[in-house]
This record gives structure tokens, sequence and C-alpha cells, in this order.
């Protein structure tokens, strides 16, 4: 199965999850509709997420412009289907607050995971319109020191997830 | 990072922008991408670390679904800087999590709190985002873990 035939099953599942997730009120104003972690929250509990991946999602694939990748973490969160390489402790999804917070494995170093959330203006170059905008629980991490890359052999390097 | 826009007529935001260095569709490692090593600063005795870099190539999904699945519209291509602070001891926790799901990795952690200013430039729009003190984070940590061939000294 390929992702194509999947696109428009997918857009009326997103609408749907679109949908509900709005129509959670939870008394805050300006909630936002849909961040990661309502995403997550959403799609674990909806039937649909399955549904709407392609096979063509499960195929590793491997960073084609690096000479030595590192590998991802086996497995992902159960939130996301588990087919995604990431946890997110202290998160919307249902990982614990003490799950992997590298996205590769093979890992010996440093890491650091942050949710965080500010706000931004938006300028349009052409119009000078601004308009200032909230940029809600943005998920930054790094990961540094040695890995084992997909080569097999030991390498150092940095990473951020962004 | 996650942009929203508050819905005329009701009190919910939409999220317009979905900024991530992943080409669609999103497969192996997960919006990560090789950063310079002069990136990351860790000082941890300190509870201090510091994520930064400039014109890191990214592409705008607009939401979440549409990064992950598709369907919606063509990502945007465009670029991202930002810098990321990390400070505080507020816990230090040892971890050693061998659950088969959420586990396989060991390491020292310390959860403080991270605050990030960033600019990003995607199309026409320019992005600017309030100095790095106004922002706040849900939840934060550092530290230095073994996992993979690295845990339990399976590693060199």
């Amino acid at each position: 199965m390929n992702i194509g035939p999947d696109a428009a099953r997918n857009a009326a599942a997103f609408a749907i999850l679109n949908r509900e997730t709005r129509d959670t009120g939870s008394g805050r104003q300006h909630r936002p509709c849909m961040t990661r972690r309502d995403f997550a929250l959403t799609a674990t509990g909806t039937a649909v997420f399955g549904s709407a991946l392609g096979a063509g999602f499960l195929k590793p694939a491997l960073a084609s412009n690096w000479s030595f990748a590192p590998v991802p973490i086996p497995g992902g969160s159960p939130g996301l289907g588990g087919f995604y390489h990431v946890f997110g402790p202290a998160s919307g999804l249902p990982d614990p607050i003490d799950a992997e917070p590298s996205t590769i494995t093979n890992l010996d170093g440093f890491v650091g995971l942050a949710y965080i959330s500010g706000m931004v203006t938006r300028t349009n170059s052409k119009t000078g319109e601004r308009l200032r905008l909230p940029y809600r629980e943005s998920d930054m991490r790094f990961m540094q020191g040695k890995f084992r890359g997909t080569d097999g052999n030991i390498h150092e390097s940095t990473f951020a997830l962004v | 990072m996650d942009v929203f826009q508050l819905r005329a007529g009701d009190q919910t935001e939409t999220q317009i922008r979905d900024l991530n260095p992943t080409q669609f569709p999103q497969v192996g490692l997960f919006w990560t991408i090789e950063v310079p090593g002069h990136s990351v600063k860790v000082e941890l005795d300190k509870g201090k670390a510091i994520l930064q870099a400039v014109h890191v190539p990214i592409f705008d999904y607009g939401t979440i679904p549409n990064a992950l699945f598709g369907g919606g519209p063509d990502p945007i291509p465009g670029s991202v800087s930002f810098r990321v602070i990390w400070r505080g001891m507020q816990e230090q926790v040892d971890i050693r999590n061998t659950d088969p799901v959420f586990g396989g990795f060991e390491g020292q952690f310390i959860r403080n709190k991270a605050q990030m200013e960033w600019t990003a430039t995607v199309g026409d729009y320019r992005f600017v985002s309030d100095p790095l003190e106004t922002s706040s984070s849900s939840f934060a940590e550092i530290g230095s873990e073994r996992n993979g061939s690295f845990f339990s000294g399976e590693g060199t």
C-alpha cells in the first residue's frame, strides 16, 4: 500500500480529529485547537489513526545525505500508533515521564528536551502586515555524544529535534 | 515550532504553521537533524544547557496532521534559527528504564525550565519570537544517557 490512495481518507479522518478536538471545550479561553499533545491524545482514542497509516510509513528510511546516519530508537509512542520513532515524556502522549527522550539509539551522550510556548510576530514581507501569534508546546530536543551509526561504527556528533 | 491563530467567533486557536526539518513522508529519524557540534553546550552540574542553530532548513506543513500524514497543502520550504536555554535544578532523577515499549535506556537527568527565542522565514512571511525571557516550558529536562548498544554495558 502506498500513501497516495490514502490521502483523501486521511484528510477526512483529520477533519474528524479537528472537529472532535475543537468540541472538547475545557473552559479555557483561547484554547489551541490542536497542539501536538492534543493531536496525540485525539489520535490515541481514534480508530481512524491506524487506518490512516499506509504500509509505506512503516518502512525504515535513513537520511540519505549522511555518510553515517544514526539509528532511530526502536518503536515509538503508542499515542502515535507506535509508528513514529519518538516518545513524549510528560507530554499529552500516554508516555510516562520516564520515557525515552532521545530519538536516536545506540547513544552515549547528553540529551535535552523541552516543550516551550510563547508569542511570535509574523510579518508579511510584501505588505508589511504584522500579526502577533502564539506558539504552543514546541518540542525542542538535543542529543550529543557518541553513537553507533548505521555503518556499525562509533561516531560523535550533535543532533536536534525541531 | 507550532504557531496558532485565534479563530474569529470562538475561543479556540487553530494551528497555522508547523515547522519541522523532515521531508514528507515522516519515516526514520523523527524531526531530527544533525547540527554543528557548537550548537549544544551542556553544564549538567549547573543545570544548564544551550541549544542554538541558525538557518536550519525546515518545511512548513501548516498542521501536525499534514506533517505526519499529508493530504493537505504541499509543505513550504523555509528556514529557522533558534536558541533554547535550559536552567535550574528542580529535580534530579536517575532513570534505568527497561520497559519494552518506553525504555531501553539509563541515565541521570535534571528536570528544570527552558526558554526559547527563534526566527523563521517561510515564503513571504518572517517570524520573530518575543524575547527568550517571555517564553515558558511545560516540561524540561537535560541529562546524560545510554541506550541501545550502550545500555547495560552491551556497548564498548
